[in-house]
């Protein structure tokens, strides 16, 4: 970590103003919000997110969990739920505060746009690092890719980049960050777990 | 996209039990009927192709994922394997061969190859025996590959180095470090060898494969080639002997055997770009009339320098990134896996003339010798889709695809009977038979 931080000044948005479908000691699990009936009423909305399409495979994986059927279906506000909640690296602020993270920048959508059939949904998060030269934004994209990973069924393919034109060497954290083999790797390095763990924190 | 189906593929059995993590490679010993996987919970898994069961799980000698494996060919009596792991280390395993033993298999299956010499001590010999780590590598260790004599080894890393280990097959495990390669501007992602000569391919993170060989004494770079616009992941050798199929148009075979004996084997290669590209290399007769043709001076051939060129990019067959491809040396059959958990099996065979693109202006004429100036056309070929299998792993991404010697019961009459086996995140290896 620099010892010298890389913006001592960012703006900071207040959390009660950000989009939540949180509820102060109310947990994501226990809110059901409805989606039985918006599933029913808008089934071209709900995209198929609803996980009963998880049965899609010719050769049933047993690892996939027959819970997952009764999962409510994931949209881009629980995403943002999962992941304005962590913590920068260098400030003990939420990526939603920092406006890291905001809720027209994720999207969903079918992984595999050739089999209408399939369960595959693609997850993109753009990310507005607070400064264009950060240094940090690798960490952060991988905090986010991390976060997801843990959260979401394995369905979902996660695409964390940076927001065009936010970012000096955006391509270049763009190529890391979708490289499975470098997030594996990271993912075993004790250094970068630690303060990976320490973003999480915050996190339900 | 669509699939003819021309040549079904058929799950035949799933590997059993699996690692429970996810699984990044499964390598096909060169004689047994043997595979090994490696996992990301630190171990390799000895699985048999008979029965498709656990013989042996390999732990103990990393400290992270096993990323990747190879087993030494050209020797008999023992099995030698490489484990490349993202600890920075490559592990080096012996065993004497006796599973045939374990799994109650006929001895006549592959008689040249079990060593069934009564003379080991049994208790000893089912074990996996740890001879040597190679230090060196700075970061994970992704790919590595035996050459085909089993004397050098290439291992590669995020480093951006690729180093060639010479096995001194002194008794001792020692091992020469004979070239460290530097080049490569990105994570080396892939190794391996020519099937016949000491020339070596690799794929990187900066979208580029390299080709390299020694020179007197030195290994060095003899071709980068672009045009992948992603990283590279997977590359592989066509055999020496591949010829293309002539259920279209026949009559090619002599004149594709002289022109294939001079430019030797094309290089398969996937990218996360989502192609699959085939490269070949220009004859050498041909290097020296093009070189006077307006080749740009940068790329002008001198001394070992080969020129390759991209022969095809295979129709398109998948729309998240390609993690493997595999070109079996049995039939000439291409197979490609990835991120979007599709296997796609693709055939060549020779189209007319009149087929091929507006500016391949020479006609197919029959190669000459090479030494007398005349253009040495390639014959024309296409690529075509002969198999997809969409959720191959069901939701899973399937991180590599490896061709492999048919060898369950009952099948072992049938010399040339190839399984295809793919290997994903979830941890699963499915075998696949393909009827022809």
């Amino acid at each position: 970590m620099a010892s010298e931080m890389q913006n001592s000044n960012p703006t900071i948005l207040d959390t009660a103003d950000l989009p939540t479908r949180l509820r102060p000691s109310v947990s994501s699990k226990t809110t059901t919000y409805g989606s039985e009936f918006f599933a029913a009423v808008l089934p071209s909305l709900m995209h198929g997110t609803a996980d009963p399409l998880s049965d899609y495979s010719p050769f049933s994986s047993d690892s996939e969990g027959d819970g997952e059927l009764m999962e409510e279906p994931i949209d881009e506000q629980e995403i943002y739920d999962l992941i304005s909640t962590i913590s920068d690296p260098e400030h003990p602020i939420s990526l939603g505060a920092l406006a890291v993270v905001s809720l027209p920048d994720i999207s969903i959508k079918s992984s595999l746009s050739d089999v209408p059939g399939s369960p595959l949904r693609t997850v993109t998060v753009l990310i507005t690092p607070t400064i264009t030269h950060c240094s940090l934004a690798t960490v952060i994209g991988l905090g986010v890719r991390v976060r997801l990973e843990q959260s979401l069924p394995p369905r979902f393919r996660v695409d964390v980049r940076i927001k065009e034109g936010t970012h000096s060497t955006a391509g270049e954290v763009n190529k890391q960050l979708a490289d499975k083999e470098r997030v594996a790797a990271a993912l075993e390095n004790g250094t970068l777990m630690g303060v990976i763990a320490k973003m999480l924190e915050t996190c339900q | 996209m669509t699939a003819e189906n021309a040549v079904p593929l058929t799950l035949l059995s799933d590997l059993t039990p699996p690692s429970l993590e996810r699984t990044w490679l499964t390598a096909p010993h060169p004689v047994l009927p043997l595979v090994a996987t490696c996992s990301s919970d630190k171990t390799v898994r000895v699985y048999s192709l008979t029965n498709f069961h656990l013989l042996s799980t390999i732990s103990g000698g990393h400290k992270r994922s096993v990323r990747t494996c190879a087993w030494k060919p050209n020797i008999s009596g023992e099995s030698v394997l490489a484990t490349g792991s993202f600890d920075a280390t490559v592990g080096i395993w012996r065993r004497w061969d006796n599973y045939e033993e374990t799994v109650g298999q006929h001895r006549d299956a592959a008689d040249h190859s079990y060593d069934a010499d009564g003379g080991h001590d049994q208790d000893e010999d089912e074990e996996w025996r740890f001879a040597v780590l190679l230090d060196g590598h700075d970061s994970e260790v992704k790919s590595v590959s035996w050459s085909a004599s089993g004397m050098l080894l290439a291992t590669c890393s995020r480093d951006k180095s690729i180093w060639i280990w010479e096995d001194l097959d002194d008794g001792d495990n020692n091992f020469e470090t004979v070239a460290v390669m530097q080049e490569h501007e990105g994570d080396v992602k892939c190794v391996a060898w020519h099937p016949t000569e000491e020339c070596l391919a690799s794929g990187s993170y900066d979208d580029t494969i390299r080709i390299w060989r020694e020179d007197i004494d030195d290994w060095g770079q003899v071709s980068c080639i672009r045009g992948h616009e992603g990283t590279v992941w997977g590359v592989d050798w066509e055999a020496i002997e591949n010829i293309p199929s002539s259920e279209l148009v026949s009559g090619q075979e002599e004149a594709w055997k002289q022109w294939h004996a001079l430019s030797g084997p094309r290089i398969a290669s996937c990218s996360h770009d989502r192609t699959v590209r085939i490269w070949r290399r220009q004859p050498r007769a041909r290097v020296s009339s093009s070189a006077m043709s307006g080749i740009p001076s940068i790329i002008r051939p001198s001394g070992t320098d080969e020129t390759w060129e991209e022969d095809a990019v295979l129709q398109k067959a998948h729309v998240l990134s390609i993690y493997a491809v595999a070109w079996s040396r049995r039939t000439g059959l291409l197979a490609s896996v990835g991120a979007d958990g599709r296997i796609a099996v693709y055939k060549e065979r020779f189209v007319a003339a009149s087929q091929t693109q507006p500016m391949d202006t020479n006609p197919p004429t029959p190669a000459g010798d090479g030494t007398d100036g005349t253009a040495i056309s390639h014959i024309p070929t296409e690529w075509k889709i002969v198999a997809i299998i969409d959720g191959a792993h069901g939701i899973y991404e399937i991180n590599h695809v490896a061709w492999a010697k048919r060898a369950d019961r009952g099948r072992h009459g049938s010399n040339d009977e190839e399984v295809l086996i793919t290997t994903a995140d979830d941890g699963s290896i499915k075998v696949w038979s393909i009827t022809r």
